[in-house]
This record gives C-alpha cells, structure tokens and sequence, in this order.
C-alpha cells in the first residue's frame, strides 16, 4: 500500500515540476517571430485589419468571468487592444493582470452603435461639442486582434 | 441469469473509478451553470479608499506610481503599471489591483483569490489542459454511458427495467424531451 501511495505522489511531483515552466503558453504554438508594436496597429488599424501578428504588452485588464480576453497596454500611454479569444479555447487567468503576454493573433475589426459621447468631443474625437449630433447614434469601429496562442 | 452477474460488476467497477470525477465534474456543472451570478473560479473583493488628490494633471506615470505607494504605504513589489487616462494609473500587485484616479483622489483596490476546488473543478471539467486531459475526459464519458445502460440493466423483476424501472425511465426521458419542445 506504502509503494501504491509513493508511487502516485512521485507522479503528481512529476507531473507539478513539467507544469512548473516559466512562461505558460495558451493555445496554438507562436509562430511568428517579428514582433508588431501595439501603438502601429492602432496608429494605423484598417491597414493590419486581416493580418496575423505578434505583438507584446503588459496585461491590463482579463476578463474575470470566462478569461475570453485580455487588454494589452501599449508602448504609448492611454492605450490599448482588447485580444478576444474563442470562449474556451484559451481561457486567461485572472491573475496573468500586470503580467507581460506575448500574443500572435489577427487583427479584425467589426462596427457598433453608439449613443454620441457629446462630453467635450464626440465618439471620433475630432468634433467638438457644437458640431455633434447630441442623442443620436454613432457607428463605431472597434479594432481587436483574435487571439490564436500566447505566452505568459 | 450470469450476464446479469457481469453487468453488476461492471456497473460496480467502472462506478468506483468514476465516482471521484462525477463530483468533480457535478460540482463544476452547477459552478458554471451560474456563471451569470457568480464568478465560479474567484473571489474578487473591491474596496475604495480615499487619497490625496494631485491638483497638477503633467505629471508622468512615474511620479503617479510613487505618489499613491507613499499614500498608501505599499510595500508589495509592483509587477507593472499604466496609465488609462492622465489624471488615473493602475497598479499590479501579486492578486491585487489599485486604480487611482489622481485627479479626484478615488482608489479602488481589487484583490482577487482563487475560490478552492471550484476553480480546480472547472479547469478540469471545462477541458482547459486539453493534451491527454481531452482522452481522460473522453473516457470518462464513455463510462459514463455504460454506467447508464448497466444501471438500466442490473436488476430484474418488480424492481427491473421491465418492472417501475420503465417509468422512471420515460420520466428522465420526458424531461429533455419537453423542454426541447417549450425553449428549442
């Protein structure tokens, strides 16, 4: 009986010591090796819409209820993305927040409606209070990347 | 009858392997099943406190970083932090997160902590180490099926599947059964 309990408790030390890497990988093995900066995808989002990348940040927010996605900072302040990934294929511990991730993923985008932030700028943050259509819906354009593996 | 006599052992046998990860498995099914009510694998507590405020909003993230750890007395070591907005920062402490809106002096501190077994359970029953865990569960299923139809099968007579056993069986088929019918 002695041997059948050293045994089981020799396989769960071996099984915890593989377990116990430095970086933890989710999902599908990174393939890239070029990193893209946050900040180019979202100077200029349309033109990365539809391309796989590889990019870096320091994990900001995760969603606490499915761990579906996490928000990356950027290397500029006062920005980020949002990596959605398929519910359960990769599921974002809460405590990976204020870890660094790396994230190969395809940037997309998709359109919702808004009501008119009309607070001092508008949803596009360009016009000013004066030229914004106050209680009417706006299309906006969100810019994700869908995250396909990462380590962290 | 001798086939009888297989069936019981097999139901046995396979039901004492398969008892551990039934729990495991129920526990998580109920856990998840609430998901909207619930975070089934954390505990987040929220707290607000007061600090401060900073009356200058050009301030860089650095100086930001330093002036709530002084008035908050953070000793912990800070994994990281950004700056959502100029007035506001947040801090990422191990389990814990202090958002701090400078301009208003308003921190929300975040710590969150694992909920113990449930949130061992829903790794598991959720297949998030896929690898081998997708066979394990894959078997785990298919004894499920033949506890089922042994179960069906272990006794005879009055108390058989031919005796009440029907019924009970028609009752646990109506049950999906109607509600594919009413939401489907």
């Amino acid at each position: 009986m002695h041997k059948i309990i050293s045994i089981f408790i020799f396989f769960i030390m071996f099984f915890v010591s593989l377990n116990a890497e430095e970086k933890k990988k989710y999902g599908e093995e990174i393939t890239l090796t070029e990193k893209t900066s946050i900040s180019d995808i979202l100077d200029n989002p349309e033109s990365f819409v539809g391309q796989k990348v590889l990019v870096e940040g320091t994990i900001v927010n995760v969603c606490k209820k499915r761990g579906c996605w996490i928000e990356l900072a950027s290397e500029k302040e006062f920005e980020t993305i949002r990596v959605k990934v398929e519910d359960g294929a990769i599921v974002f511990p809460l405590e990976a927040k204020g870890k660094k991730a790396l994230v190969e993923g395809e940037v997309y985008s998709f359109e919702y409606e808004a009501e008119a932030e009309c607070s001092g700028t508008c949803g596009d943050g360009k016009k000013n209070e004066g030229s914004c259509e106050h209680g009417k819906k706006q299309v906006r354009t969100i810019y994700q990347i869908k995250g396909l593996g990462a380590e962290i | 009858m001798k086939w009888r006599r297989t069936i019981r052992v097999i139901h046995r046998d396979t039901g004492y392997i398969a008892a551990v990860l039934t729990i495991i498995y129920a526990i998580s099914g109920i856990a998840v099943n609430h998901i909207n009510d619930w975070n089934p694998n954390y505990i987040v507590e929220k707290s607000v406190i007061s600090i401060a405020p900073l009356s200058d909003s050009v301030f860089t993230k650095q100086q930001l970083l330093e002036h709530v750890i002084s008035q908050l007395g953070i000793i912990d070591r800070v994994k990281d932090s950004f700056r959502p907005s100029p007035e506001s920062i947040d801090i990422f402490l191990k389990g814990k997160t202090i958002s701090a809106n400078l301009k208003t002096g308003k921190v929300e501190i975040e710590e969150i902590s694992n909920r113990h077994l449930f949130k061992e359970s829903n790794f598991l029953h959720l297949n998030t180490p896929k690898k081998l865990w997708t066979w394990i569960a894959d078997i785990f299923a298919a004894s499920l099926i033949l506890l089922a139809i042994t179960g069906l099968f272990m006794n005879k007579g009055k108390q058989g599947f031919k005796g009440r056993g029907k019924w009970f069986a028609l009752l646990g088929l109506a049950i999906p059964l109607i509600f594919l019918i009413i939401y489907y």
